[in-house]
């Protein structure tokens, strides 16, 4: 049974990556089932830091509570009206979170700043956030994925607000034929 | 001659490209026209062959440059038909149009309590400058409401040309609603007061014969890119009469008569405000579109336009969960949407995936979006040379990103 199912599995695994590379769509389907079911959603009892994050220019809105425990995330709530890029980021940031420190969170969003530049082909660290990959292509769109981040970093710095709309979007010329 | 729309792309080289492996299909013509071969082909060979700057070289290439480059002051004059090639300013765009009038007309004029009467529809470009002149000067801009399906309330709009309003300015048709609102009316009406109005002409000159003489306002503003021309192009028309009280707007060369450190004194309009080397082969490539748009005929642009907006009015208002944004009698091929659950971000990066250009966002029209009170839309805006097979296309991708995001 165990010979069965471990190609199996890794050829799930496999999948998922595999369709996210050759489609280059814009949408994973991790992404896509992140945004329609998003993991720790909705408001968090006993919060010890909290911030809102606002693309106002796409009308994103996010809020997340966390509570800290010994300078570890223990636990998190993302709740807002957003795009299927913030939602499944979110989502996905939500999972990976737990546990972390600010140093820990910090070089996490750092990787996956540089996964949707594309300049980093893969992290494992990234886990489904590697699904994320497609935005080197969209480079628009990247500050959507970021909001998560820089919202849960805000709160943690004790920062009210967040937002990722200040930069402008980066130029490229090439034909995406 | 039959418009045989098949044949026009082919005058478009970029139609034919592909995006993500599927057909263009262009559908932001609101935000920036694709250009015909004929606009690329004058300005290359402008460049290749005549390129010099205009009204200060004596040799032939500047001959030739300023030749060509004021040839087509002539043709945007008769194209909106002005009274007198003199009222044709250049400019860069709507924008700079606009701010012309604001910073020249305007802020001479403006007092404490003051207002410039604009209406919710406008784009930023029509509310800016006024906002930024009305700092300086004490006055304020107030806006005339619109109704729910997008339509200006004409009588509200003259309610509010009270003795207090210096300025009128409104949108000849909306960027985000198509709406086309009813210039002559407006016009009329701020004429009986002695309010000289404004009207944004980007999204007009498009579509519509524009008859600034006609239609009986005092500036008008057109963009040349929206027109199919090169972008950094635009004219401001103005009455004659207005132009000659207004000082200039920007100094430099091309703009005076004489210069000494005890005085300047200007040259006479149009070029009093046209400081600097302007953008010349742009404008001769502004000029080679006139002429594109002018032989495929206007009535003709109109009718093709008329079809596709009421097909595509009918294929949208049959998907479902689908909430469209203006719906006056009198609009352009513009559609500003949005799908229960769907971010419009969302659905423009999906739909471009297939191969499909809207635009998605707040359109430049912030107080819009907040009467609607919604942060952004999608839009699609059409031209002439889109298909109804475009549009079934454009449905289908429709169909399918809800299914996906479902």
């Amino acid at each position: 049974m165990i010979g069965v199912a471990y190609p199996a599995v890794r050829t799930l695994a496999a999948a998922r990556y595999t369709l996210r590379m050759t489609a280059a769509a814009p949408y994973h389907q991790l992404v896509l089932e992140h945004s329609r079911a998003p993991r720790r959603f909705g408001a968090l009892e006993h919060a010890t830091h909290t911030a809102d994050g606002a693309n106002p220019l796409c009308g994103d809105a996010l809020h997340v509570d966390v509570r800290v425990t010994d300078g570890r995330i223990a636990d998190l709530r993302f709740r807002g009206e957003a795009c299927a890029l913030v939602r499944a980021s979110a989502s996905m940031l939500g999972e990976r979170a737990i546990d972390l420190d600010a140093v820990a969170l910090a070089q996490l969003e750092a990787d996956f700043a540089r996964l949707v530049a594309g300049a980093l082909a893969q992290e494992a660290t990234l886990g489904d956030l590697n699904a994320f990959a497609a935005l080197a292509q969209y480079p628009s769109r990247r500050k959507c994925a970021l909001l998560p981040f820089a919202t849960l970093r805000a709160a943690l710095a004790g920062h009210v607000t967040a937002t990722t709309e200040s930069k402008p979007p980066e130029s490229s010329l090439q034909e995406k034929t | 001659m039959s418009f045989d729309v098949q044949q026009i792309r082919k005058d478009f080289p970029l139609l034919s490209r592909t995006v993500h492996g599927k057909p263009l299909i262009y559908f932001d013509n609101a935000n920036t026209a694709q250009k015909p071969r004929r606009v690329i082909e004058t300005v290359d060979d402008f460049y290749r062959r005549h390129n010099a700057n205009v009204s200060r070289a004596v040799h032939t290439l500047g001959e030739e440059a300023t030749s060509a480059y004021e040839a087509v002051r002539d043709k945007l004059a008769q194209f909106i038909n002005a009274k007198s090639r003199d009222e044709v300013i250049f400019t860069s765009g709507t924008t700079q149009a606009i701010n012309t009038v604001a910073y020249s007309y305007a802020l001479p004029r403006l007092q404490p309590g003051d207002e410039v009467l604009v209406t919710t529809m406008e784009h930023h470009a029509n509310i800016v400058p006024w906002q930024l002149v009305a700092a300086r000067t004490g006055a304020k801009v107030v806006p005339a409401p619109i109704t729910q399906s997008g339509e200006l309330i004409v009588e509200e709009f003259i309610k509010r040309l009270t003795p207090r309003v210096k300025l009128a300015g409104v949108t000849h048709v909306s960027n985000v609603l198509g709406t086309i609102n009813p210039v002559r009316e407006l016009a009329k009406a701020c004429r009986a007061r002695g309010i000289p109005l404004l009207v944004d002409g980007s999204q007009a000159a498009p579509h519509l014969p524009i008859d600034v003489q006609a239609l009986g306002c005092d500036f008008y503003a057109i963009t040349g890119h929206k027109l199919f021309g090169p972008t950094g192009t635009g004219v401001l028309w103005a009455r004659r009469e207005l132009l000659d009280s207004m000082p200039p707007f920007f100094g430099g060369g091309e703009m005076i008569r004489t210069v000494s450190f005890d005085g300047t004194t200007f040259a006479d309009v149009p070029h009093k405000f046209e400081a600097g080397t302007p953008n010349i082969a742009g404008f001769i490539g502004l000029g080679a579109a006139i002429d594109y748009v002018t032989e495929l005929g206007l009535d003709r642009i109109g009718a093709a336009e008329h079809a596709l907006r009421d097909y595509t009015n009918a294929a949208l208002k049959s998907v479902p969960g689908l909430r469209l944004f203006g719906e006056a009698k009198d609009k352009a091929a513009v559609f500003s949407f949005l799908i229960d659950g769907i971010h419009a971000h969302d659905l423009a990066t999906l739909l471009d995936h297939e191969g499909i250009a809207v635009r998605s966002g707040h359109h430049c029209a912030h107080p819009l979006m907040q009467f609607y009170g919604v942060p952004a839309t999608a839009r699609a805006s059409l031209a002439f040379y889109n298909t109804h097979a475009e549009v079934d296309a454009f449905i289908a991708a429709i169909a399918k990103v809800r299914k996906l995001l479902a």
